[in-house]
């Protein structure tokens, strides 16, 4: 394994770790959620600001999973056409394709930055500011990215090797 | 350029894009920003990306998607599945070709305690085939079967088919769901005949039956099937009388599943990781498709396409069931070579308005939609339930399922005009809901 390899590596490894991290969220989710219904019929007490601790917490569940997607090729795609070119043609697809990823989410990373730097609002009932969780949205696409870089790596290099 | 000229160029372009092979939800992100920046301003195009991809991704509603899924994910592992066929072979062996009807009612069963239909076909298949197997059906009637039953995931809620569609077109999701039951049923019921039927016609494909089982043990099976039963009718019954939003039942029933795994000790970490990681890419994926969607509906709004397409619609001279029949056929062309959910997210931003304008109603159009969603799921060459099923019967050939499945795609167009002539059997139970 050389440089280039150790790098992808850790690139990967920290995306898998990133998404392990959020999903965990789900089980606080799922508990506080049925804690609420069950705490408004039965005793009439609602848990307070519910719905944006949810909120918040889906946004972290999506926003760090969305690299480890990546990773796994988990973002629909149509392989019909190009199944059936030959295996050159396949491989310089496959790199404009992930150039083009790669420039939509540039610039989704720059803009995640923007906006969320512009967001001074907190949620209405627990004051939690929102800003951190419009940031998250640049960090993700970062990863992303990252990502994108690895599979663009690996498209070039397969390219060469059958060149 | 005249903006309605710049919206078909961004829908070629979107179209090119995913033929590409870039994915999807990134192809309309890209075509809708480069419509946006067109039609007004690169300035104003930058930020609706992040705004976008931000009020998707913590918008409350969809919490409901990744509890639909992991709902599943608790399922298949505390061994419901394996649980219900059990139960129900036991019951409908006799009939012919009962281990394949066994096969179906297990894939409803196991279809209302989970969101995802893949993950029912893939769950169904290793458990049912290998039994089919031991009885000498014939695979592409084993295959045909499993496939088709994992399309039930689909329509018998929780159903992230409605979920998606409830999204876009801004409907009551939890009226879609409830009136997926009873199309649900029906299309259980259609291909139950399909498999009698074809059976009387050709004993050859299910030659022989096991034999028949005591009283005693036909009830003592029954007794797990229990547990999914109850907790469909707490997370529906919760829905119908507005004691809890969809959401709120997604979190119940993800709750009492995951419950019932660890008291079966069954919950292990591997599993328990599985289950979280299945649902937190599949969310993922259907977010990811639903910003993208967002980006370019807003693209679409601006260059007045929906609009346009509406009222020219309306306004041609025909019957709007003529126009309800070309788009299911749009519906089936795309089902080829689109996923589920893409092809509702493609297409809803333009096909919804026609709906409403025709006068046709939003809940009921809902139901029809995700039937040819169900459709799209079986269609060569892109039928992701078939790949799935072939991954699991490795040695049947992909021919043969495609063979053993129109049967059973032809008794879903069955259901479809059944639901058209008949609109009632999906509206009459989301009616009657107290809100």
């Amino acid at each position: 394994m050389g440089r280039n390899g150790t790098i992808i590596f850790w690139i990967q490894r920290v995306n898998r770790s990133v998404c392990y991290a959020g999903m965990l969220l789900l089980v606080p989710l799922m508990l506080l959620t049925s804690a609420d219904v069950i705490g408004r019929a039965a005793l009439a007490r609602p848990i307070p600001g519910i719905v944006e601790l949810s909120s918040y917490m889906l946004d972290v569940f999506i926003l760090l999973g969305l690299a480890y997607t990546q990773q796994v090729k988990g973002h629909v795609r149509v392989s019909m056409l190009t199944s059936r070119l030959p295996q050159r043609a396949q491989q310089s697809l496959e790199i404009v394709v992930t150039l083009l990823s790669l420039f939509i989410m540039v610039l989704l990373a720059w803009q995640g930055w923007v906006v969320g730097m512009e967001e001074t609002a907190v949620s209405d009932m627990l004051r939690i500011p929102q800003r951190p969780f419009k940031l998250l949205v640049g960090v993700a696409a970062i990863l992303l990215c990252l990502e994108l870089v690895v599979d663009l790596v690996s498209a070039v290099t397969a390219g060469i090797r059958s060149a | 350029m005249d903006p309605v000229l710049s919206g078909v160029c961004g829908t070629f372009l979107v179209f090119i894009l995913l033929s590409l092979g870039m994915p999807i939800a990134f192809s309309m992100m890209l075509a809708g920003f480069l419509g946006i920046s067109f039609l007004t301003s690169v300035d104003a195009a930058l930020p609706v990306l992040a705004r976008t991809v931000y009020e998707t991704s913590s918008h409350y509603p969809y919490t409901v998607i990744p509890l639909f899924v992991v709902m599943g994910g608790f399922a298949g592992s505390s061994g419901m599945t394996r649980q219900l066929y059990a139960a129900f072979d036991k019951w409908l062996r006799v009939l012919p070709g009962g281990l394949g009807i066994a096969t179906i009612v297990a894939c409803a069963g196991f279809a209302g305690v989970s969101g995802s239909s893949v993950a029912t076909a893939a769950a169904m298949g290793t458990v049912a085939i290998p039994e089919m197997n031991r009885f000498h059906y014939s695979p592409k009637l084993s295959a045909g079967t499993v496939a088709a039953g994992g399309t039930l995931g689909f329509l018998i809620p929780p159903s992230i088919g409605f979920v998606v569609y409830g999204m876009l077109t801004e409907q009551s999701i939890g009226k879609l769901l409830i009136a997926g039951i009873v199309p649900g049923l029906l299309l259980a019921l259609a291909y139950i005949i399909v498999i009698v039927s074809w059976v009387k016609i050709n004993p050859e494909v299910a030659p022989s039956s096991p034999d028949p089982v005591s009283w005693r043990d036909k009830f003592a099976a029954l007794l797990p099937v229990w547990e999914p039963l109850m907790i469909f009718l707490i997370v529906m019954g919760g829905i119908y009388f507005g004691f809890f939003t969809p959401t709120e039942a997604g979190g119940i029933g993800a709750t009492m599943l995951f419950l019932v795994a660890l008291s079966k000790r069954k919950l292990n970490w591997p599993v328990f990781k599985t289950s979280l990681l299945e649902s937190v890419s599949i969310s993922v994926m259907v977010l990811f498709l639903v910003a993208g969607a967002n980006v370019f509906s807003t693209f679409l709004a601006l260059s007045m396409i929906p609009i346009k397409v509406s009222t020219w619609v309306v306004s041609l001279e025909v019957s709007r069931y003529m126009i309800l029949a070309i788009i299911i056929l749009i519906y089936l062309f795309l089902g080829c070579f689109l996923d589920a959910i893409s092809m509702m997210v493609l297409t809803m931003p333009v096909i919804f308005p026609v709906i409403i304008n025709l006068g046709f109603e939003p809940v009921w159009f809902g139901v029809i939609a995700v039937l040819m969603m169900e459709a799209g799921l079986l269609t060569p060459p892109m039928g992701l339930n078939v790949f799935t099923v072939a991954g699991v019967a490795k040695d049947v050939p992909l021919e043969s399922i495609y063979r053993g499945i129109l049967p059973f795609l032809i008794s879903i167009f069955v259901v479809v005009l059944f639901i058209i002539l008949f609109p009632k059997s999906a509206t009459f139970l989301p009616n009657m809901m107290l809100r």
